[in-house]
């Protein structure tokens, strides 16, 4: 026993591990030649790329709106850009609908009234997905176009959360404004309302993707030079 | 005894132990040795290194490393990330999809608006190795796949071929709405090179490739980029096949000809180096012919004195002296000139061929007498001795022929009319009859030869011309007085002249009715009065032009037209012969107001008219050399018509008025 203690010792001293090296996180490190050194994406950086995505989505749900109405609505029923306004989801949210109020909010609140477009979105146009998935002969492209922006408006939504969390330096949480009324998932109405519903609901979407794009333009021209944004 | 047996027992251990001891030093030495000697071989784990994280559409990205030694043992990784900002540690959800020693974050982990942080640990028995830690932007880290379906075509439409590579993006990458955006770019070589040509083409598609070599294989490739990324790799290669064409012709014969006139210019740049700078302005420039005068000094000149030197200018034969008329005579008419009447004929060297029609005139060409101006110029034939003179005068003597009597006869009145114009012609007999004057221009009838419709021109004597007669040459043999030659000349005489018009008229037509009488003896015109003696050879002649000045043309007037005077014919022009020259020249008329021509009438004889130097003048030479007198005088100056030497009678109208 002894010797097996002592053996024991001895094996443990010769195979001690000799290069236990604790690895510390060192600081940033770009992968790249000339980008960030930090551990975060600066904050311009960030917001370009929110705009940027902000844009993305609205040409896309522009081409998505009018690919519909060729394909799917007659023309009597064709909307009028001016017309739609009132019928949309959004119109309760208290966001600000005219120049003069945006040159008073404050920067804050306008990357709260487009997180809270955002997010008052993203179940309406998962439904849609649904929906357009119930249809005869719907195009790929147009169920591609869908889920695309379905897609890319969750992904803003982060974007958004985080440029708040940067910009303003709180922590909110992410919450969804969903209106229930919007969701009727139970009901099964014909197909004409159906699609009547899903053209109303892609215009008034097209028209919150631009306000989006709007704002954090506004916002971004706000950080640039404070003097000259209307 | 007893005690001994005991101790050996003790002793046994203790060296039992000392055993144990030193072998297990032995062995723990020999473990040191050994494990010195072997290595690492049982070791904690390297630390992972070159950890690359890599997009291909910025909604998904791959980490992988590269690991250390596994320190003899088996080793694992992990892969453990931290978003920006936070401390929470999340590890790597899919170490499989992309392969081994890599991580693969899917669309819902990836997240373009935070940094991760990544570190890859190596875990073995023995120990953990942590890798450095990276830093990873989704959006800079974007590495696209190679673009796809490159195609390379051959674009033949013009004699310059090229190609046309064009290709699509990468599948994953969402460049149709703006997610990413692309720019590529291509390379190509020939088959058998080494060197790439690499062509930026920015954000199209599509890239024509000009300047191919005929009949040669080439290999393309694309690869693309984002704005923010890294290339992608290059895509496989393409293989396009230049068709044969011949695109030198056009370069090959500028080169021809850029050479061709290097050469020329060297050769030129050559010869004109060896040629002398003196021959050359010679040759290009020559120089200024200077005056050169005969006789002339110029150093004279310099000298100052002049009369020497202008007198060396004088030339001796200048001006030149008319030393003798005759010279320009080329040859003589022998006129014979009957007493009475005088006719002037003219004839021109093709008629000394001929037999020659002397027509005597009364008139003369001094005279200006109007009775002289008959349309008609009688002609008188003469007998025989006319003809004989006439025949004489062909060969160019000069014999002076008396007409005969009835020649005489019908030379009175003319000669009286002459006598009223040119006294000093009647004086001259046998000569020449200077039947015509007047005061109209002269004529100088040159001597033709044969001018062609001309022919001779004769003042028949004898006969009244036959109707048919030619205007052409005729040849009549003056045979017979009665004959009625055919001749086609008339001595016209123009005999309206103003100044002497009422004068002439009345003259003329005495001088016509004579005539008539004369010519025709069997006219009724006998009751003129005129002796109508055997007229056997007066004729009515009439000019019927006047070739070159030499030449009168004559034509015989038809009986029936001369009646009563009137001699004027459709054809016929009338002038009046001037004044004959000394020997020389007939000198005829032109009648102004009516711009006709002469007529000359010429000597029974062979007339041969020339045309002296001044002047039309019917050279009318007379047998002898008896001078012409008086009529020789200074003519008004010719009509332009017959200054061209070229009477026309049948040309001109304004026939005269009797």
């Amino acid at each position: 026993m002894l010797m097996t203690v002592s053996q024991w010792g001895v094996w443990i001293l010769l195979f001690w591990p000799q290069h236990l090296t604790l690895s510390t996180p060192l600081d940033c490190r770009d992968d790249q030649g000339s980008l960030s050194r930090c551990t975060s994406i600066s904050q311009e950086k960030l917001l370009d790329r929110v705009i940027h995505h902000a844009e993305l989505i609205y040409r896309v749900s522009e081409e998505l709106c009018s690919l519909f109405e060729e394909l799917f609505i007659p023309f009597p029923f064709r909307l009028q850009s001016n017309q739609a306004a009132y019928a949309c989801i959004t119109k309760a949210l208290p966001i600000p609908s005219s120049k003069s109020e945006i040159e008073q909010i404050s920067d804050k609140w306008l990357l709260h009234s487009v997180l809270m477009l955002v997010q008052s979105w993203i179940e309406p146009l998962t439904y849609m997905q649904i929906s357009m998935e119930r249809y005869d002969h719907a195009p790929d492209m147009v169920l591609n176009k869908t889920k695309w922006v379905s897609e890319k408006l969750f992904s803003l939504e982060q974007g958004v959360v985080v440029l708040i969390k940067k910009m303003l330096d709180e922590t909110t949480l992410v919450t969804v404004y969903s209106d229930q009324n919007t969701v009727q998932n139970d009901v099964q109405p014909d197909v004409l309302e159906s699609v009547m519903r899903d053209y109303t609901l892609l215009g008034c979407f097209k028209k919150d993707a631009h306000k989006m794009e709007t704002f954090l333009k506004l916002l971004k021209c706000r950080q640039t030079d404070k003097y000259n944004c209307a | 005894m007893r005690l001994g047996m005991s101790s050996n027992r003790q002793q046994r251990l203790c060296v039992a132990m000392m055993r144990n001891v030193a072998g297990v030093i032995v062995l723990s030495l020999l473990l040191v040795f050994v494990q010195l000697a072997a290595g690492e071989s049982f070791s904690p784990p390297g630390t992972p290194k070159n950890i690359i994280c890599r997009s291909p559409e910025k909604e998904t990205f791959t980490c992988w490393w590269e690991p250390g030694s596994d320190g003899g043992l088996p080793t694992t990784y992990a892969l453990y990330y931290r978003k920006e900002n936070s401390d929470t540690v999340y590890e790597c959800p899919d170490y499989k999809t992309a392969g081994k020693n890599s991580c693969f974050f899917n669309k819902n982990d990836t997240s373009i608006w935070v940094t991760y942080n990544i570190t890859v640990v190596a875990t073995n028995a023995l120990g953990r190795a942590f890798s450095d830690p990276v830093e990873i932007d989704v959006v800079y880290i974007v590495m696209p796949n190679p673009p796809e379906e490159v195609t390379v075509t051959v674009i033949e439409d013009t004699n310059w071929p090229f190609l046309r590579v064009s290709w699509e993006p990468p599948e994953k990458a969402d460049t149709r709405s703006g997610w990413i955006t692309l720019i590529y770019e291509l390379r190509i070589k020939l088959e058998n090179e080494d060197e790439w040509e690499v062509h930026p083409a920015g954000q199209q598609k599509v890239f024509n490739i000009f300047s191919l070599r005929p009949d040669s294989t080439y290999h393309v490739q694309v690869r693309c980029k984002p704005d923010h990324g890294f290339w992608s790799e290059w895509s496989g290669t393409t293989f396009v096949k230049v068709p044969d064409y011949f695109p030198r012709e056009r370069s090959m014969w500028i080169l021809i000809a850029v050479f061709a006139a290097f050469i020329i210019l060297t050769f030129a740049f050559i010869w004109l180096s060896y040629m002398k700078i003196h021959n050359l302005k010679h040759y290009v420039l020559p120089p200024v012919p200077g005056p050169k005068i005969k006789g002339f000094d110029k150093k004279a000149l310099k000298n100052g004195k002049f009369e020497d030197i202008f007198s060396s200018l004088v030339v001796s034969d200048f001006p030149p002296t008319t030393s003798n008329y005759e010279d320009f005579i080329v040859e003589n008419l022998e006129v014979f000139v009957p007493e009475e009447q005088e006719l002037i004929m003219e004839d021109s060297k093709v008629l000394q061929d001929d037999s020659i029609k002397s027509e005597n005139s009364t008139c003369d060409n001094d005279s200006g007498r109007s009775s002289c101006d008959s349309h008609t110029l009688l002609i008188d034939k003469g007998g025989g001795d006319k003809e004989e003179a006439l025949e004489s005068d062909q060969e160019g003597s000069h014999d002076e022929r008396v007409p005969t009597s009835p020649e005489e006869a019908m030379e009175e009145d003319p000669l009286a009319c002459c006598d009223e114009k040119n006294s000093p012609d009647i004086s001259e007999k046998g000569k020449f009859t200077p039947s015509l004057f007047s005061p109209l221009p002269r004529y100088n009838l040159m001597n033709q030869p044969n001018p062609p419709e001309m022919g001779k021109k004769h003042c028949l004597s004898d006969s009244p011309l036959n109707p048919d007669s030619l205007p052409s040459y005729f040849t009549q043999p003056p045979s017979t007085k009665n004959d009625f030659i055919s001749n086609p000349w008339e001595c016209n005489f123009n005999h309206k002249q103003h100044p002497l018009h009422p004068q002439t008229t009345g003259k003329e037509h005495l001088q016509v009715q004579n005539e008539i009488s004369w010519v025709h003896g069997d006219r009724t015109e006998a009751s003129l009065g005129v002796q109508a003696p055997s007229v056997r050879s007066t004729e009515y002649v009439e000019v019927q032009r006047v070739s070159g000045g030499n030449t009168v043309l004559l034509h015989p007037v038809s009986a029936g037209q001369e009646n009563g005077g009137t001699m004027s014919h459709q054809t016929e022009h009338y002038s009046r012969v001037k004044t004959v020259n000394n020997d020389s020249g007939l000198l005829l008329l032109h009648k102004e107001s009516t711009g006709e021509e002469m007529g000359i009438c010429l000597s029974e004889e062979e007339v041969e008219s020339r045309a002296t130097s001044n002047g039309y003048t019917a050279s009318i030479t007379p047998t002898s050399e008896k001078p012409m007198v008086g009529i020789n005088s200074a003519l008004p100056i010719l009509d332009d018509r017959i200054a061209s030497g070229y009477v026309d009678t049948a040309t001109m109208f304004g026939l005269p008025t009797y």
